[in-house]
């Protein structure tokens, strides 16, 4: 379907099966979300939970436990999975891999090493200052694996890749070596967090990484159409009207900046950014805006669901919503390898 | 067999009758070009004949498709220029120079589960902004496209699932609906078995009678050059050796000279274009 | 025969020997620094009563030995590696055998309280022979087969499937995330006498069985067909390297945990340095690979001082490096 108007100036494609696809991730998503914030060591019936919400329990504790923990657990459940996503998606078109994800070629790792130092090596810092130095990482990671990857143009995905798993390996041991400096109680903690966890965010973690996103939102929008075009490749975008280095770079950076805002929030969650793309294609056939949308969906789907299954698999002890993606997307990650590829 | 399918020819192409009177509008001044540090290209001087089917061809390395690689911008010359209408095209805006011009890179590959028709629809690219994306006036030339090319019968079946040449057909189909005057194409019949590379060459050849675009491709088989081109270009060591109509270029001297090749050539009984035939020697009893 | 493989025995040689001094440094260096006439008296003329005697011949010996070991041993099961697949990539961590025996480790302590040490080797073993079945068989099913491309692909995917199961099992026992923490990250501070015993065995026939070996691997090297060609027993001889890697691998990861990039690094120097016959590559990694570590523990001991990293984290910083340098020069 197209809707026109404003005197042909307007022209917007609109797939039909696409967007009942995202309304249908959205009304699955509404269920997840309902039920963690009924589920958790204070178990909440649906209309406690409601009474809750409107600021009208009887219980002050419900109140409590609904509104200060889980609201903020959920919103950040919610907008890390998109951010996460939108990421993978992104990168995967760029760099033209569909194996490419933030946290497997040490983009991930990269933000987490600069929030691990901060939080080792200045105590004292502002927590605002997590996803700047998380960005900053992240971008000079990209960067690195970029300009060694990107010598020879055969084979320039693949090696992306790799360099990518053995950047990744390098930070993850200045990572660890890093927390040896910590107590056995820090320790634990961070390793809570270095796996992904939304267990210890509030109403502040909450606030940064919506107002990260709602910035990130508009740029999205518009990586739709160089990705659209990139996607066939540099040489094609080229002849197509598409300036390929600085788009590379701006979409890179996007993706970059997508990873890193979720990363300095609840941690290097991983293969979220790798299958969430793919779920999307399976999910509905769409052009690439639409798709960075379900990708955007799909992982919002993935962590939150991660977050409740963690939660409630092994109660009281809370399992990080990391540990649930990697278990589950290390072997979609193996799947994908095994599938044919086109040459 | 589809020879003569009316197609409209894009706003920015002159009747087809004057074609050969047109000014070009892409010239190549005093062009080098290379990878890195290796010059490829020396110093070399192009018109793209208007309306018309150049088809550049030369022994590996010689530079062919380095030239059509730094018309279609994809390579920044280390010295002379490309003009578009008289302006250096490594200065004009990238979207205005994809509105006069086109390339089709060597061996492209599409992304997965895109269709014939998403593909083709991709040409409209330079003509589309981000509140608008699919015009009346896309849909009109995504469709002309695809019946020139002849791909509209598997529109709706994915890239992957069609035959090389179908393929590449597509392909082709995309670079139309840029609806461009210029169409650079990069050995558009490698990795085609003979039929497609006949198909593909009857199909561009077409474009070019038909629709008055002009065409420059870089060939990689003589004869296929010598059956379909208008003109030919021949290059060796990153310098044009010989260029002009087949019967003229395709000569035992230059094919020596270009090509190191002793040949004899032919002529086909039914076109009366020239053929190569290479001389294999004497055969020797074992 | 090259020049370098003309001298190349002389040149393993001299490794070995350089293996003492290093020895004696290791041993040596410490929280106190123990005087190198010290160290050699506690060998020659041991005394009970004397404190450093003591440190040197509880603590810090054995250590070195570990170190040693440790380091020749995965240096050898990467040779085999890299030799078998004709993969210049191949490591007993990128493929996923460390992390096999390092989950199955925790696995055992945390779910079945299997602390006794003459498990510890056969349980690394069954382990890391998981991880390689399961990385070997998702490579050669994915297409184009086992190169070193998804090779590495299947491995990073089966390494973090184990690592994240490997977690799971920590967050779900602290006891058990008490007695691992430090032993995975890599480290010989947490090697234990029995289980180093308990081990020997496993060191001492994947040694014999790789320098048995040897000289069939470097035929192997140089592609199937010529290898059959020259009467090697293809399967068989994969049968047995595989049988010595993991070997050799679960007995590192019992007494060391899981130090990765030993096993790409050190083969690669020692082709380097001996040529590219497996007759001189396998003692040359053995000598490389056991003098590396025990440099690379003084330096994993002193770097931070008083502060100890683990010995894992350093060969990741160095092997890291040197795995993007290979990718670069060799895919």
């Amino acid at each position: 379907m197209t809707l026109r108007g404003a005197g042909g100036r307007l022209a917007l494609a609109l797939p039909i099966g696409a967007l009942v696809a995202l309304g249908l991730l959205a009304a699955a998503l509404a269920v997840i979300c309902v039920a963690s914030l009924a589920t958790g060591s204070y178990p909440l019936r649906l209309a406690e939970v409601a009474a809750a919400l409107a600021g009208a329990a009887p219980d002050e504790a419900a109140t409590t436990v609904v509104r200060e923990f889980r609201l903020p657990r959920v919103l950040v459940g919610l907008v890390a999975g998109a951010l996460l996503g939108v990421s993978g998606a992104v990168l995967q078109i760029v760099t033209r891999n569909p194996l490419t994800d933030p946290s497997l070629v040490g983009v991930s790792q990269g933000a987490s090493l600069a929030v691990v130092t901060l939080i080792v090596a200045m105590p004292g810092a502002d927590a605002a200052l997590r996803p700047v130095a998380a960005f900053a990482a992240g971008l000079a990671v990209a960067a690195v694996i970029q300009s060694i990857a990107a010598r020879r143009t055969e084979g320039a995905t693949m090696r992306f890749i790799l360099t990518g798993i053995g950047v990744a390996a390098f930070i993850a041991a200045l990572t660890t070596a890093l927390l040896t400096y910590g107590a056995m109680q820090d320790a634990l903690a961070a390793i809570g967090w270095l796996s992904g966890s939304l267990h210890a965010v509030g109403w502040g973690e909450a606030k940064a990484l919506t107002l990260s996103a709602l910035a990130l939102a508009p740029v999205a929008a518009w990586a739709a159409r160089p990705l659209a075009a990139l996607r066939l490749g540099p040489e094609v975008a080229i002849g197509l009207g598409v300036r390929v280095r600085p788009a590379r770079v701006a979409l890179i950076t996007l993706s970059t900046a997508c990873a890193a805002a979720a990363v300095a929030a609840v941690g290097p969650i991983g293969f979220v950014g790798l299958v969430a793309p793919h779920l999307a294609r399976r999910i509905a056939r769409a052009g690439v805006g639409l798709h960075l949308a379900l990708a955007a969906a799909t992982g919002v789907l993935l962590v939150s669901s991660a977050d409740l299954a963690g939660r409630a698999a092994f109660a009281p002890v809370q399992i990080p919503a990391g540990i649930v993606t990697a278990a589950l997307g290390a072997p979609i990650f193996a799947l994908l390898i095994l599938r044919p590829r086109r040459r | 067999m589809g020879d003569f399918i009316e197609a409209r020819r894009p706003a920015s192409a002159m009747p087809a009758g004057v074609a050969g009177n047109r000014t070009p509008r892409l010239r190549v001044r005093g062009l080098s070009a290379g990878y890195g540090g290796r010059t490829v290209l020396h110093d070399v001087d192009f018109d793209a004949a208007p309306g018309r089917v150049t088809v550049l061809v030369g022994p590996n390395g010689c530079g062919k498709s380095t030239l059509l690689k730094a018309m279609a911008r994809v390579l920044r010359p280390s010295a002379g220029e490309v003009l578009l209408d008289g302006a250096s095209l490594h200065d004009l805006p990238t979207r205005r120079v994809a509105r006069a011009l086109a390339l089709l890179p060597q061996g492209p590959t599409p992304p997965e589960g895109l269709t014939a028709r998403e593909l083709v629809a991709q040409g409209r690219f330079p003509h589309q902004t981000l509140f608008r994306q699919w015009s009346a006036e896309d849909a009109r030339a995504v469709d002309e496209a695809m019946r020139a090319a002849d791909v509209a019968k598997f529109a709706d079946r994915p890239i992957a699932a069609l035959s090389g040449g179908e393929r590449q057909r597509c392909w082709i189909a995309m670079v139309l609906a840029q609806e461009t005057e210029l169409l650079l194409l990069d050995e558009p019949t490698t990795f085609l078995d003979l039929k497609g590379q006949i198909d593909v060459m009857r199909l561009l050849r077409r474009i070019a009678r038909t629709e008055g675009r002009t065409l420059v491709a870089v060939l990689h088989e003589l004869n296929l050059a010598a059956a379909f081109a208008d003109e030919i270009v021949m290059m060796r060591d990153g310098r044009v050796r010989a260029a002009g109509a087949p019967e003229d270029v395709m000569t035992p001297p230059v094919l020596h000279d270009v090509f190191g090749l002793d040949a004899q050539m032919l002529r086909d009984p039914e076109t009366g274009r020239p053929i190569c035939v290479p001389r294999t020697g004497p055969e020797t009893p074992a | 025969m090259t020049r370098t493989g003309a001298r190349a025995p002389i040149g393993v040689a001299l490794v070995f020997a350089a293996m003492l001094p290093a020895f004696a440094l290791h041993v040596s260096i410490g929280a106190t620094a123990i005087p190198l006439a010290t160290v050699a008296e506690a060998f020659a003329a041991y005394d009970p009563t004397a404190f450093d005697h003591v440190v040197i011949r509880e603590h810090r010996a054995p250590r070195a030995l570990f170190a040693a070991t440790v380091g020749a041993a995965l240096a050898v099961a990467g040779a085999l590696m890299q030799g078998v697949t004709r993969n210049p990539l191949a490591d007993p961590g990128l493929l996923g055998l460390l992390a096999g025996a390092a989950f199955a480790v925790s696995l055992a302590v945390g779910a079945f309280d299997l602390l006794d040490p003459a498990w510890t080797p056969a349980v690394a073993a069954g382990g890391a022979l998981a991880g390689a079945a399961l990385v070997g068989s998702i490579a050669a099913a994915a297409p184009g087969g086992a190169t070193p491309i998804t090779l590495i692909l299947a491995g990073a995917a089966v390494t973090a499937f184990l690592g994240a199961l490997t977690t799971l099992a920590l967050l779900l026992d602290e006891a058990t995330f008490q007695a691992l923490r430090v032993w995975l990250t890599g480290s010989l501070s947490a090697g234990d006498r029995d289980v180093f015993l308990r081990a020997l065995p496993w060191f001492g026939a994947g040694f014999v069985v790789a320098f048995a070996l040897a000289r069939q691997v470097t035929a192997l090297a140089l592609g199937e067909e010529a290898a059959i060609g020259v009467g090697v027993q293809v399967l068989r001889l994969r049968a047995f390297t595989l049988l010595a890697v993991v070997a050799l691998t679960a007995a590192a990861v019992a007494v060391a945990g899981p130090v990765g990039f030993v096993g790409l690094v050190v083969p690669h120097a020692a082709r380097l340095l001996f040529g590219s016959d497996y007759r001189r590559i396998v003692p040359g990694s053995a000598a490389l690979g056991g003098l590396g570590l025990l440099l690379i523990d003084v330096a994993a001991r002193r770097a931070l001082a008083p502060i100890e990293i683990s010995t894992g984290i350093v060969t990741a910083l160095i092997g890291a490096p040197v795995f993007v340098w290979l990718i670069r020069a060799r895919l």
